[in-house]
C-alpha cells in the first residue's frame, strides 16, 4: 500500500514539475497574466506534493513498513525513533528525496516572496526551478526510486549506517548542506530569467542578491559542520583534508562568495551584471558538479555514497545545466552590458574586482586539483591523487591576500582616492597590525605565513570594528539607544562588517591551528606517562565494551596540566560489525584557546597496550565561534526590515504649507 | 551572440565533461592490481591443523578463492558466514581456501573449534604469501581461474550476491 501510494505521490511531483516548468516558460514569452498566476500554482502544487512524499516517507520509517525498499535498507526495529527520522537522508535514494522536500520549500518561499516582481520573469525563473525539480523527480521516479516494493517484506532491516549514529554533528550536517547545495537552484533561476528577459533592472537586484544570501550562510555552516564532524570523529587531529568530497562543497561556495561581492557592485553602481549572472550559472552548475562526485562513484572518499546508476543520469544534468548556462550566457550577456566602466584602480571598487578575481583563480586551484587524477586515470591508466601540498601551497597564498584586501577594501573610499584619502584610510590600522604581529611573535609564533596572517587579521580587525561602529558613533551623542537604532537601521551594512568579523576570526584560526601545536605518540603499558605541552597524560587501562552494532575499547587516560588534576579522558576504538576498518572515536578537551585532542592508534584490551596520539592545537574552538559569528551577520542580511510605519499611525504635520 | 563567451565556456566544459564520462562506471572499491590478468603467485603452505601442505597445484582446474584472513579482525567474522555458506554451494565449482594473515596459530585454532569451517586455512608464518599477493589489509579476496589466472582482488567483506558473481567471472574466464 504504502509503496504504491508513494510511487504515485512521485509521479504525480514530477507531472507537476515538467508541466509547470512548461507553463512557465510559455507564460515568460507571452506575458499573460493568467499564465504566471499558473506558473506559481504549479510551483506550490510541486511543493506540497514533495511535502506529502517526505512525510509519506517519514510515516514508513517510524511504522517500520518494510515492505518499502528505502526502510528495508536502512530501518531497523533495533534503532530509536529519532534515528529512524534522520534515516531519511542516510543513504541515497532517502537523500534525493530529501533533497526534493529542501527544493520544494525553496520553490514555494522565493515564489511567495516574489510574487510583486515582474511577471514575465517571475515565470522564467520558476520555470527553470521547476524544471531542476523534475529533474530531481525524474531520479526518484527511475533510478534511485525510495518507494520499491519488497515482496516478500523482511521481518528486519540492518538500520542506518552506523557513522550517522557516531555523532550528533553528522546528523546536522546533510541538511545544512542541502539547505546550501539546493539553495543555490534560486538564484541561478533568478538569474537565467535576467538572461532570458535581458533585464537585470533595480527591482531584481535586491530578490537575487538576498536569495543567493540564504544558501551562501547554509553553505558556509554546513562546510564548518563538516570540518567539526571529522574532527571529532575521525582521529587524525585536523579538520580539512582537501578530499574530493570536501572540496565538492567548497567551490561553489567560493563562486557564491564571489557573486556576493560583485552583487554589491551591482546594485550600488550598476556594474557587473554579466559577470554575476555568470558567477551565479557557475555557482549552481558547481553544486551539480558536487552532486555527481559524492553520489556516481567516480571519487573515491569517505564521504561519498556508493556507486549508482543515480552517476550518468546526473552527469546527464549536469551536461544539460552547462550547455544551457553557456548559450543562454552567449545569446544574451552583451543585453546586460553595464553602462557604466567599473575601474578605478585606486578605490573600493577596484578592490572588489581583484576580490573577485582571486575568489575565481582560488575556484580553478581547486577545481584542477579535484579533478586532475580522474585525467591522469583516463588517459594513462594509472590510480594517483593530488595532495595536500599542491593545495596548501596555492590556498595559503590566496587566502592570506583575500585577508589582507578584507582589511584594505572597507578602508577605502567609493570613487577615485586621492593620495592624501587613501593615507587617511590606510594608516591608521597599521598601528594595530604591528600590535597583533608582535602579540604572535610575543606568543610563541615562529612560521612566517602564520604571523603574516595575524598582522594581515590585526589589519583587518582594525577597520571591520571601526566600519561596523561609524555610524553608531555618529549618532551616540543622542544616547545609546540612538546609536543602536542607527545601526539596526543599516543592517545590511552592518551585517556584512559582522561576516567579515567572523571570517577575520575563522581564518587567522585556521593559520594558527594548522601550523602551531604540539603533537606526541607513544606506546603505553597502564602505570605508564607520557607529557605534550603541559600536560601529562597517564595510561590506567583499556576496557573493552560489547555493543549490539559495535565493539569498542575504550582507554581511560588521567590528565593534569601543571599539577592540576583535569580528570580522566576515554578515547576509544569502534569496530562496527559493518565496517572493514575500526573507527577511532578520539576525545576532545576544548579549552579557551586550545584543545587537548587524544586518539586511540593501537589499542589491545587483552594485553592492556596502547598507542595513543595526543595532540596540543591551539584555536581550533575559534574556527567554530567565528563560522558562529558569519552565520549570525547571514542571518542579519536576512531578516525582514522594519515595515515602514503606516501613515495613519503618524499623521504628517505639514507646517506653513 | 557573444562567441568569445561561448567558445571560452565550451573550452572549459567539454575537457570537464569528457573526463567525468570517461570515468564513470569505475568502481573505487574495486582494488586496481597489477596482478588482474596475471598467473597467480605459486604458493605451498602448512594448514593450520598441521595437516600436509597444499599448493596452488593441487587445486588447478577448478576456480579457486583465496581469503586473507585473521582472528582479529571483526569484518572477516562477519565475513565468515558468507564464505561458510558459498563453499558448501560452490564445491563443485571452486576450492576455497583460508590465508591467515599476521595472527598467532592457538588463536586461529581456537577461532575454528568455536565457529567452524567448511575449508583449509593456511598459516602464512612470515607473511611471503600475503607480500606475494600484495595485501593491503584484511578481509580480501582473490578469485582465481580455473587456469590460475588472478580475475579479480575484493577488498572488505563479501557480500554473497558479490561471492557469486566473483566466482562465476573467474569459472567463464577466457572462455
Amino acid at each position: 500500500m504504502v509503496p504504491v501510494l508513494g510511487r504515485a505521490l512521485i509521479l504525480l511531483t514530477l507531472f507537476l514539475a515538467t508541466a509547470g516548468a512548461m507553463v512557465g516558460f510559455a507564460a515568460g514569452a507571452r506575458r499573460t497574466a493568467a499564465g504566471f498566476a499558473w506558473t506559481r500554482r504549479f510551483a506550490y502544487a510541486f511543493a506540497a506534493a514533495m511535502v506529502l512524499t517526505n512525510a509519506l516517507m517519514v510515516y514508513a520509517l517510524l511504522a517500520r513498513d518494510f515492505s518499502v525498499a528505502y526502510v528495508a535498507q536502512v530501518g531497523s526495529h533495533a534503532v530509536p525513533n529519532w534515528v529512524a527520522v534522520v534515516s531519511l537522508w542516510s543513504s541515497l535514494e532517502g537523500s534525493i528525496l530529501f533533497w526534493g522536500l529542501v527544493l520544494g520549500l525553496y520553490i514555494a518561499a522565493a515564489t511567495w516572496t516574489t510574487r510583486d516582481a515582474p511577471g514575465d520573469q517571475m515565470s522564467y525563473a520558476a520555470a527553470v526551478w521547476l524544471a531542476t525539480g523534475a529533474c530531481f523527480a525524474f531520479l526518484l521516479a527511475g533510478p534511485a526510486q525510495p518507494f520499491g516494493t519488497m515482496d516478500p517484506p523482511p521481518l528486519d532491516g540492518p538500520g542506518p549506517n552506523p557513522l550517522l549514529q557516531n555523532h550528533l554533528l553528522m546528523i546536522a550536517h546533510p541538511p545544512f548542506l542541502y539547505l546550501g547545495f539546493v539553495g543555490m537552484t534560486i538564484p541561478f533561476g533568478l538569474a537565467s530569467a535576467a538572461l532570458l528577459t535581458g533585464r537585470l533592472g533595480h527591482d531584481f537586484v535586491r530578490p537575487l542578491r538576498t536569495w543567493l544570501m540564504v544558501p551562501w550562510t547554509f553553505l558556509t555552516v554546513a562546510i564548518v559542520l563538516g570540518g567539526w564532524w571529522a574532527y571529532e570523529v575521525l582521529g587524525w587531529g585536523g579538520y580539512w583534508a582537501w578530499d574530493p568530497v570536501e572540496n565538492a562543497s567548497f567551490l561553489p561556495w567560493l563562486t557564491a562568495t564571489a557573486a556576493v561581492h560583485s552583487g554589491v557592485l551591482m546594485e550600488r553602481k550598476g556594474t557587473l551584471k554579466g559577470w554575476t549572472v555568470t558567477l551565479i550559472q557557475a555557482t549552481f552548475l558547481l553544486t551539480i558538479l558536487g552532486t555527481f562526485m559524492t553520489r556516481s562513484g567516480v571519487f573515491n572518499s569517505v564521504h561519498s555514497f556508493t556507486q549508482s546508476a543515480i552517476g550518468p543520469a546526473l552527469l546527464g544534468f549536469l551536461g544539460l545545466g552547462l550547455v544551457w548556462s553557456v548559450t543562454l550566457l552567449a545569446l544574451r550577456i552583451d543585453r546586460l552590458s553595464s553602462p557604466v566602466a567599473v575601474g578605478v584602480a585606486r578605490s573600493r571598487e577596484g578592490l572588489f574586482l581583484v576580490n573577485n578575481l582571486l575568489f575565481v583563480l582560488f575556484t580553478f586551484t581547486v577545481l584542477i586539483g579535484t579533478v586532475f587524477p580522474l585525467i591522469v586515470e583516463a588517459t594513462q591508466n594509472v590510480q594517483m591523487s593530488v595532495g595536500r601540498p599542491y593545495f596548501d601551497r596555492m590556498a595559503v597564498p590566496i587566502g592570506v591576500t583575500l585577508l589582507l584586501l578584507l582589511g584594505i577594501g572597507p578602508a577605502l573610499p567609493w570613487g577615485r582616492a586621492s593620495a592624501a584619502d587613501m593615507k587617511r584610510a590606510l594608516l591608521p590600522p597599521l598601528g594595530a597590525t604591528a600590535l597583533a604581529g608582535a602579540l604572535g611573535y610575543a606568543l610563541g609564533v615562529r612560521n612566517g605565513w602564520t604571523l603574516v596572517t595575524i598582522a594581515f587579521g590585526g589589519y583587518a580587525l582594525h577597520v571591520t570594528l571601526h566600519q561596523l561602529w561609524l555610524p553608531a558613533a555618529r549618532r551616540m551623542s543622542a544616547g545609546f539607544g540612538e546609536a543602536f537604532a542607527e545601526l539596526a537601521r543599516l543592517r545590511r551594512r552592518t551585517a556584512a562588517y559582522v561576516v567579515h568579523l567572523g571570517a577575520i576570526v575563522v581564518i587567522v584560526s585556521i593559520a594558527v591551528s594548522s601550523t602551531e601545536g604540539e603533537s606526541v605518540e607513544a606506546q603505553l603499558v597502564p602505570g605508564e606517562t607520557t607529557t605534550v605541552g603541559a600536560y601529562t597524560l597517564t595510561f590506567q587501562s583499556a576496557e573493552e565494551i560489547e555493543q549490539p552494532h559495535r565493539i569498542s575499547v575504550v582507554a581511560h587516560v588521567a590528565v593534569t596540566k601543571d599539577g592540576r588534576d583535569l580528570g580522566l579522558i576515554k578515547p576509544r576504538m569502534n569496530h562496527y560489525r559493518s565496517q572493514r576498518q575500526p573507527i577511532g572515536t578520539p576525545a576532545v578537551r576544548t579549552q579557551a584557546f586550545e584543545d587537548l585532542y587524544l586518539s586511540v592508534m593501537n589499542i589491545d584490551a587483552a594485553n592492556q597496550r596502547l598507542g595513543l596520539l595526543a595532540i596540543v592545537k591551539p584555536m581550533v574552538g575559534w574556527i567554530w565561534i567565528g563560522t558562529g559569528i558569519m552565520a549570525l551577520g547571514g542571518l542579519l542580511v536576512l531578516w525582514p526590515a522594519r515595515r515602514v510605519v503606516p501613515p495613519l499611525a503618524t499623521p504628517v504635520v505639514t507646517e506653513g504649507a | 551572440m557573444n562567441r568569445k563567451v561561448l567558445i571560452a565556456g565550451l573550452a572549459i566544459i567539454l575537457p570537464l565533461l569528457g573526463i567525468l564520462f570517461l570515468n564513470l562506471g569505475r568502481d573505487p572499491r574495486a582494488i586496481d592490481s597489477p596482478l588482474i590478468g596475471k598467473p597467480a603467485p605459486a604458493f605451498a603452505l602448512p594448514t593450520t591443523e598441521g595437516t600436509a601442505a597444499i599448493s596452488l597445484d593441487d587445486m588447478k582446474g577448478r576456480v579457486v578463492v583465496v581469503n586473507f584472513w585473521a582472528t582479529w579482525c571483526v569484518p572477516c567474522l562477519q565475513e565468515h558466514e558468507v564464505l561458510l555458506r558459498g563453499a558448501r554451494e560452490y564445491s563443485e565449482q571452486a576450492h576455497f581456501v583460508g590465508v591467515i594473515y599476521q595472527d598467532e596459530l592457538p588463536q586461529v585454532q581456537r577461532f575454528v573449534q568455536r565457529r567452524g569451517q567448511a575449508y583449509p586455512s593456511l598459516f602464512d608464518a612470515d607473511g611471503k604469501m600475503a607480500i606475494a599477493y600484495g595485501v593491503g589489509g584484511v578481509p580480501e579476496t582473490y578469485f582465481i581461474s580455473p587456469n590460475g589466472i588472478i580475475t579479480d582482488k575484493y577488498a572488505g567483506p563479501l557480500s554473497h550476491r558479490e561471492l557469486a558473481r566473483l566466482v562465476d567471472k573467474a569459472s567463464r574466464w577466457g572462455s
